[in-house]
C-alpha cells in the first residue's frame, strides 16, 4: 500500500486538467473529464503515478470508473501495491 | 510464475473447458521450465510431452466413450494457444499430435478407433505425422510408395516402407499416421492414411534437424519399414479425409500456436513498457511508440479475429452436425487463408516488435521478452507447408467463387 499526502496527489494529476484553472483546488467530487482527462491523457497520468510513487496499478483498475472522479482515482493509487 | 492469462474469448464454449483449464494449470509450469533447454539444446520436449501424458490432454480429442476429454478443435486451439505462450515447438508437436488423433477419431474404423483410441486417451501415445516424400514435390495429397501385400502373403495386413525427409518428433513417437500410395498399381494421387505402431515398425533415422528455430521438434528424415494389420488403413480416399479434417485440424494447429506464441512474445513486452522501473527507456508515451505498438496488437488481433471466424465457419462445414459442403471454394480459400495470414502477420508483428523494443529486450536470447527465441520459431511458419503453394491455390479458386467474400 502506498500512502501518498493531498499535495503529491494533486502536484501530479492538475498537469494532466487542461481545463482547471491555476487557482481552482482539485476536490474529490471533482469530475475530471470535464476538467480535462481523456483516455489518451489517463495513460499519461497513470505512468506518472506510478513513475513517481514506484507502484504497480493492476489491469483490472484500468476502466473509465478508476479515472471519473479525482476521489475515485485516488483510492485506486492508494490500493495499489509498491513495487520491490 | 506460470499463469494462465490467455483465456480466448471467443473460444470458450464447449463442456470440456473447464477440465482443459485444470489440466492446463498443472501442465504448463512444466512447458516453461523446459522452454530454454528446449530451444538451446534443441532437444525434444520430453518432461513437457510427458505433463501432457499425464492430464489427460494427449486424448483432448478422443470421444469420452473411448475414456477421451470429448474435445472439439476450438479446443485444441485454446490450448496451443496456452502452450505456444511458454514454448511454440511443445504447442505445435502436442496440437498436430491432436491433427492425427481427430483424423482416427473422425474416420477410422471401429476396429482401430477401439484399438488405438483408448490408448492414446490414458497417455499411453503421443502420434507421429508422416506426410512429407522424397520425389513428391511436397503435395500432402501426393504419395509414391505404396501399401504393400507382405510377401509371405499369410495376414490380411500390409507392408509398408517409407521415407520421411521431415517428420516431427518421430524418433520420440508411439505410433504413426502415414500417407501412402493405395497400391503398386495405384496413381500417386490414391493415396491412403495408414496407422503404425512404433513397436510394428523399423524406424531409421536418415539426417540431423539443427534449424533456426523450432528446435526442439527434432524433425529429422527417417526411414519406416514394417507391416500393420489391415484394419490400419484408413477406409476411403485421403482426400477426402484431407479437406474434412486432417487440413482444417492442421491450419488450426499451426495457426494456434503461432499465434499464441507471438501473443505471449507482446505480453512479455507489455510487462517490460508497464514496468516503471524499465519503461524510462522507452518514449512509452509518445506517438510515436503509440502508433507503432497499436500496429503490432492490430496484426494480432486480425489473426485472432480470422482463426476464431475460421473455428465457427468448421463446424459448419466439418463438424458431426455439418450443413455445408466442404469442397466449397469459399472455404477451401479460408482455410488456406488462415494459415497464410497467421503465418504472415504472426511474425511480422514479432519482428516489429523487436524494432521497438530494441537490441537488448529484442534480440538478445537472455532478455526475459524472448523474443528472439520467438522470431526464429516464427520464422518457420511460411515454410511450413509453403505459402505460395497455397496462394497459388487461393489464387484458382479466387476465380470460381464469384461471391468473393467469407463463406
Amino acid at each position: 500500500m502506498a500512502t501518498i499526502n493531498d499535495e503529491d496527489f494533486e502536484r501530479i494529476l492538475r498537469p494532466h486538467l487542461k481545463y482547471l484553472d491555476s487557482g481552482e483546488p482539485v476536490n474529490p467530487e471533482a469530475d475530471l473529464k470535464s476538467l480535462g482527462l481523456d483516455s489518451m491523457s489517463a495513460v499519461d497520468l497513470l505512468f506518472d503515478f506510478e513513475d513517481e510513487f514506484g507502484i504497480m496499478i493492476p489491469d483490472e483498475e484500468m476502466v473509465d470508473s478508476t479515472f471519473a472522479t479525482a476521489g475515485a482515482l485516488r483510492e485506486v493509487v492508494n490500493r495499489a501495491e509498491a513495487i520491490s | 510464475m506460470t499463469t494462465l492469462r490467455t483465456t480466448p474469448r471467443s473460444a470458450q464454449d464447449g463442456a470440456v473447458r473447464s477440465s482443459v483449464v485444470t489440466a492446463l494449470k498443472q501442465v504448463l509450469p512444466v512447458v516453461s521450465e523446459q522452454k530454454r533447454s528446449v530451444d538451446a539444446s534443441g532437444s525434444f520436449p520430453t518432461k513437457a510431452v510427458q505433463a501432457l501424458r499425464d492430464t489427460g490432454l494427449m486424448g483432448l480429442v478422443v470421444p469420452t466413450e473411448l475414456g477421451g476429454m470429448g474435445g472439439n478443435l476450438k479446443d485444441v486451439s485454446f490450448v496451443a494457444r496456452a502452450l505456444a505462450g511458454e514454448c511454440m515447438t511443445t504447442a505445435v508437436l502436442w496440437s498436430m499430435h491432436c491433427q492425427q488423433v481427430l483424423t482416427v477419431a473422425v474416420h477410422g474404423g471401429d476396429l482401430l478407433r477401439e484399438r488405438v483410441l483408448p490408448a492414446i486417451a490414458r497417455g499411453e501415445k503421443y502420434v507421429g505425422s508422416i506426410t512429407t516424400e522424397r520425389g513428391s514435390g511436397g503435395h500432402l495429397l501426393h504419395a509414391n510408395a505404396p501399401l504393400l501385400r507382405p510377401e509371405n502373403g499369410d495376414s490380411g495386413g500390409y507392408r509398408l516402407r517409407r521415407d520421411a525427409p521431415v517428420s516431427s518428433g518421430a524418433l520420440h513417437a508411439d505410433a504413426f499416421l502415414i500417407t501412402m500410395r493405395a497400391g503398386e498399381e495405384a496413381s500417386p494421387d490414391q493415396v491412403r492414411l495408414v496407422w503404425a505402431e512404433r513397436a510394428d515398425v523399423e524406424v531409421v533415422q536418415r539426417s540431423v534437424w539443427d534449424p533456426m528455430g523450432m528446435r526442439g521438434t527434432e524433425s529429422v528424415g527417417v526411414q519406416l519399414d514394417g507391416t500393420v494389420d489391415a484394419d490400419a488403413v484408413i477406409d476411403g480416399d485421403f482426400r477426402a479425409v484431407a479437406l474434412q479434417t486432417f487440413i482444417p485440424a492442421g491450419h488450426v494447429a499451426w495457426a494456434s500456436s503461432w499465434l499464441g506464441a507471438a501473443q505471449g512474445a507482446l505480453r512479455r513486452a507489455v510487462d517490460i513498457f508497464r514496468d516503471p522501473k524499465q519503461r524510462a527507456q522507452y518514449e512509452v508515451t509518445s506517438d510515436r511508440f503509440a502508433v507503432r505498438l497499436a500496429r503490432i496488437r492490430l496484426e494480432l488481433d486480425m489473426t485472432e479475429a480470422f482463426l476464431d471466424r475460421t473455428l465457427g465457419d468448421l463446424e459448419e462445414f466439418c463438424g458431426p452436425n455439418a450443413s455445408r459442403d466442404v469442397s466449397e471454394p469459399a472455404f477451401q480459400i479460408e482455410l488456406n487463408n488462415l494459415k497464410v495470414v497467421a503465418a504472415e502477420r504472426t511474425f511480422a508483428a514479432v519482428n516489429e516488435l523487436i524494432e521497438l523494443v530494441g537490441l537488448r529486450h529484442g534480440y538478445l536470447n537472455s532478455s526475459p521478452t524472448r523474443l528472439e527465441q520467438v522470431a526464429r520459431d516464427l520464422r518457420s511458419a511460411s515454410l511450413m507447408y509453403a505459402d505460395e503453394r497455397l496462394l497459388l491455390a487461393n489464387g484458382k479458386l479466387a476465380l470460381l467463387d464469384r461471391n468473393s467474400t467469407l463463406p
